[in-house]
C-alpha cells in the first residue's frame, strides 16, 4: 500500500500534503497529550509492531503480495489521532531509511494507511463494542478502507495526467486499481483483524478504559 | 499489557524472515520493467524518478547491500524498531520539558 515516488502526480502530492499538514499538526498535539511515562513504552511498542508487521509480506492471488498495517490497534487503544500520527511516523522512517513508499507520497500514504485506517477502524470498533470480535471487525474493515482510498488515488492518475496519449504516472484506471487493492486486502484484512484482536486482548478491559480517556 | 506486547514484538522480529518467502511485489509497487512488459512503455513520471533520484537509502528495501537477504532483513527490523523507540523517546522528552 506504500505508494512510491513517481506514481502520483506532483499536483496530487501537493494536495495530499496540504490536507495532511493540519491533520498532522492536530494529531501531534493529541499524541503529546497522551504521551507520558506510563504510555511511552506501550505506544512505542505498538508503533514498532506496526513497522514490523508491515515487513510480513503475505502473497495474495494475482501475483502480488500485501501486508497488515497495525493502525487500528493503536487507534482503538489510544484514539484515532494517535493511530494516525504513529503510523505516519512509521511511514516516514520507512520512506527515508528503507525507500519503502515515496517521500513525495508520504502525505498520501499517511492519509490512507494512517488516517483512514485509524478513523474507520476506531468508529467500527465503537459500533460493535458490545461484541467479542469488535477489534477483529474493526481491523478488517479499517485496512479495507485504507486499500480503497489507495485504489481511488492511484486509479484517478491516468484520468487526469497523460502525456502524448500515454498515462504520465500510475497507468491503470479505477476499474483496475480499486478491485486490485480492495481484493488483495480482503485477505490481508484477516491479518489486520487478528493482530488487532490480539493486541486488544493483551491490553485488558481496565487498561483500555483508562487509556481511552 | 506491556510485557505481553514486548513478547509479541520479539516473536515477530524473530520470525520476520517469513516476510521474505514471497518475491511477489505489492500491487502498485513495481519495478519499472514491469510497466515495460505489461504496457510496452514506462510512464514518464515513473521513469523520470527512476533515472533522476538515485537516493541512497541506508537499508534499501529492507536489505543491507552486500549482505545475505535474511541478515539484511533482521538488521532492518531491529534498526527500524529501535528508531521508532528513539523517536518516541524524543517526543516524550519534548513533552516532559514543556510540562516541567
Amino acid at each position: 500500500m506504500h505508494i512510491p515516488d513517481g506514481y502520483i502526480s506532483p499536483e496530487t502530492c501537493v494536495v495530499t500534503y496540504a490536507v495532511a499538514a493540519p491533520l498532522w499538526y492536530y494529531g501531534f498535539k493529541k499524541l503529546k497529550e497522551k504521551l507520558n511515562e506510563e504510555t511511552l513504552p506501550t505506544l512505542a511498542a505498538l508503533s514498532a509492531l506496526s513497522f514490523i508487521i508491515m515487513m510480513f509480506n503475505i502473497p495474495v492471488p494475482g501475483g502480488t503480495s500485501a501486508h497488515a498495517v497495525g493502525a487500528v490497534a493503536i487507534a482503538i487503544l489510544f484514539g484515532p489521532w494517535v493511530g494516525f500520527v504513529s503510523v505516519s511516523l512509521v511511514l516516514l522512517i520507512q520512506a527515508v531509511v528503507f525507500g519503502d513508499g515515496g517521500i513525495s507520497a508520504w502525505a498520501m500514504n499517511s492519509i490512507s494507511m494512517g488516517f483512514v485506517g485509524s478513523f474507520v477502524g476506531y468508529y467500527i470498533f465503537n459500533m460493535f463494542k458490545k461484541y467479542k470480535f469488535a477489534p477483529f471487525v474493526a481491523g478488517y474493515v479499517g485496512i479495507l478502507a485504507s486499500a480503497l482510498v489507495v485504489g481511488i488515488v492511484l486509479g484517478i492518475q491516468p484520468m487526469f495526467w497523460t502525456l502524448n496519449g500515454h498515462p504520465e504516472y500510475f497507468p491503470f484506471g479505477l476499474k483496475v486499481a480499486i478491485p486490485a487493492m480492495v481484493g488483495a486486502h480482503l485477505i490481508i484484512g484477516f491479518a489486520e483483524g487478528v493482530l488487532t484482536q490480539i493486541v486488544y486482548k493483551f491490553a485488558g478491559e481496565k487498561n483500555i478504559q483508562r487509556m481511552a480517556v | 499489557m506491556k510485557k505481553k506486547l514486548y513478547i509479541l514484538l520479539g516473536v515477530l522480529i524473530a520470525l520476520v524472515p517469513l516476510g521474505l518467502l514471497t518475491d511477489a511485489p505489492a500491487w502498485g509497487e513495481w519495478e519499472s520493467d514491469y510497466f515495460q512488459k505489461v504496457l510496452g512503455f514506462v510512464p514518464q513520471g515513473i521513469e523520470k524518478i527512476e533515472n533522476s533520484v538515485h537516493l541512497k537509502y541506508i537499508l534499501p528495501d529492507y536489505s543491507l547491500p552486500g549482505a545475505n537477504d535474511i541478515v539484511g532483513y533482521y538488521i532492518s527490523a531491529i534498526v527500524g524498531a529501535l528508531l521508532i523507540f528513539v523517536v518516541y523517546y524524543f517526543i516524550y522528552l519534548m513533552v516532559k520539558r514543556k510540562k516541567a
